[in-house]
């Protein structure tokens, strides 16, 4: 449990460590308060690959 | 007028961007209407209004982006679609090595610990799975995620101690930072847990004005205290803020949780060892009252109050205000209206507001009308026409399908107190300014104009259109609380530290004019 429980203690000791997916501007505002921030460059999953992962998520 | 209707396959750009390159495809010269969106079955059906067509329209996927452009000439509406065409390469290019996959991401910041989901809601969960499956928390801003996806992904969470604020979570604040649309608060020993975007803003707001400080600010999303969802966000939040150093109270700012979500959290707040605060925007049944294991109020100032007494601080004087001072205020001002001025129109951006407006209305037994009714007695039936005493949450999906939000974006909102200027039994202008992170960078100036036309409007008739406002921020917001408020007074506007007490003012005035 004690690791299973780190990981919001983890974010609300040290703070917000994030990855972006979707609005731009919501990285820069996180940069600005001097937050490490990764944008990510999406694109939607190629459709086949997107009914892979559903397939898989049935399966497993 | 020439009509064209593109459809890019599987080319995706966010929302925000496409609406800043829409508006600047319609500045280009001879172009009369022009939207670049992607392609939902709503946004097909805008373009369908708008009068585009085409058999390629029809074939229009949500990945796919879609281009509708209507100018004087063809060679003018090819001009501004090269022209679009560099903007789309240039104005989202890629940081060389950005990675195109969360998994990428955390290659590049392995210590990451949190993931900010703002893609299109059929997406959202399965990024939103992918980051948890990796040990990361999520802050999922998007909405339209199923309720069945919020559910596993919120399960799966659980299971892994990690938290999913959201879906449809518009605000939060972890460790003094600021996610989506959230005011630069103090540090401080107040926690907060909210499934409210704006309700959490106005409170964290206020704690900071007040002089304390927010430990953390851990959004739910809305459904969350559905029994559908049962309160998994805000029980692992519960648990989670009890543990920490920092928070020294605990606040919930919701709308009545359903009846089982509601006995776990009375049964997890009882074994609590820190105070905690209900606010419970709506109308509560006496048994909830009852049952409750701490303080229950029902508007954000309560809460705020209520926060503070557990502190042991004392009442900022702008919560300290006399009813009767109000009453008189209200005297004095409403002898600038005529007989015939009778009616409030507020006009919201956020959407709390509007529903904490609605409440003080119904507990003073004030009849109005509203697009997203507290009761169905209140239903407006066209959110384009008010009637009464109309509540208008401007922000939502009826008047946002294609657009950006009015906390962004002013267009709407500026039309509507325009629309509501020509009414002549219209007394007064009910507004809210919400400052901070990804909000408008002048929130009250882009509104000037409309409300320096709104009250010319009003004299030409030989009559004045009262201004009544709140601003919701700090002054360590990018905006200034100050220098929004001096905008407004400079204007004539009268400005309540709080929105409800902006609301009173308002009840006051209208039961005086009975």
């Amino acid at each position: 449990m004690s690791s299973e429980k780190s990981g919001v203690h983890k974010l609300l000791a040290e703070g917000p460590k994030a990855i972006n997916l979707g609005l731009e501007e919501f990285a820069e505002a996180l940069a600005t308060q001097g937050v490490k921030v990764v944008h990510v460059d999406w694109s939607p999953p190629p459709p086949e690959a997107q009914e892979l992962s559903d397939l898989l998520d049935k399966l497993l | 007028m020439f009509r064209v209707c593109l459809v890019h396959k599987r080319r995706y750009f966010d929302s925000m961007f496409l609406m800043q390159v829409s508006q600047r495809l319609r500045g280009e010269p001879g172009i009369g209407e022009a939207a670049v969106l992607m392609g939902t079955p709503a946004n097909v059906r805008i373009l369908k209004d708008l009068g585009f067509s085409g058999p390629e329209l029809d074939t229009a996927g949500p990945d796919d982006l879609v281009v509708a452009v209507a100018g004087e000439s063809e060679a003018l509406v090819r001009q501004a679609l090269a022209k679009l065409e560099e903007w789309l390469v240039s104005g989202r290019a890629a940081v060389p090595g950005a990675p195109k996959t969360l998994v990428q991401a955390l290659s590049q910041l392995p210590e990451a610990n949190i993931a900010v989901i703002s893609l299109p809601g059929w997406h959202a969960g399965r990024e939103a799975k992918i980051a948890l499956e990796h040990g990361l928390n999520v802050f999922l801003f998007s909405s339209n995620v199923p309720l069945e996806e919020e559910i596993a992904l919120k399960r799966l969470a659980q299971e892994k101690g990690l938290l999913v604020m959201g879906p449809d979570c518009g605000t939060a604040i972890i460790a003094g930072v600021g996610l989506g649309f959230a005011n630069a608060v103090r540090r401080g020993p107040v926690g907060l847990i909210a499934a409210s975007g704006t309700g959490a803003q106005e409170f964290t707001s206020l704690i900071h004005r007040a002089g304390s400080g927010i430990s953390h600010a851990i959004g739910t999303g809305s459904r969350d205290f559905s029994d559908a969802v049962g309160g998994l966000t805000a029980l692992s939040a519960l648990a989670a803020l009890t543990e920490d150093p920092a928070t020294e109270v605990i606040v919930f700012l919701t709308k009545p949780p359903g009846a089982e979500t509601l006995a776990r959290l009375i049964s997890q707040v009882k074994r609590s060892k820190k105070p905690v605060v209900a606010c419970f925007l709506g109308v509560i049944p006496e048994k909830v009252r009852r049952e409750w294991p701490g303080k229950l109020v029902t508007t954000v100032d309560e809460a705020v109050a209520a926060a503070l007494e557990l502190l042991g601080l004392p009442k900022p004087p702008f919560l300290a205000y006399d009813p009767s001072e109000l009453a008189e205020l209200a005297a004095d001002e409403g002898k600038k209206l005529s007989p015939r001025q009778r009616f409030v129109r507020g006009i919201f951006s956020g959407g709390t507001f509007c529903y904490q407006a609605q409440l003080l209305f119904h507990n003073a037994r004030v009849p109005f009308r509203s697009n997203v009714p507290l009761l169905e007695e209140y239903a407006l039936l066209n959110p384009l026409s008010s009637e009464g005493h109309t509540l208008l949450d401007m922000g939502d999906e009826f008047f946002t399908q294609g657009r950006l939000h009015p906390m962004i974006d002013p267009t709407l909102r500026r039309e509507r107190i325009l629309a509501e200027a020509k009414d002549p039994e219209v007394a007064v202008l009910l507004l809210d300014f919400v400052l901070g992170y990804n909000a408008s960078p002048d929130p009250v100036g882009d509104l000037l104009p409309a409300l320096r036309t709104a009250q010319e409007e009003a004299r030409k008739r030989g009559e004045e259109i009262l201004v009544v406002a709140s601003v919701c921020g700090t002054e360590a917001d990018l905006q200034g609380y100050a220098h929004q408020v001096d905008q407004l007074e400079d204007v004539g506007a009268l400005v309540f530290p709080t929105q409800a007490q902006a609301v009173q003012f308002v009840l006051a005035l209208v039961r005086g004019r009975r």
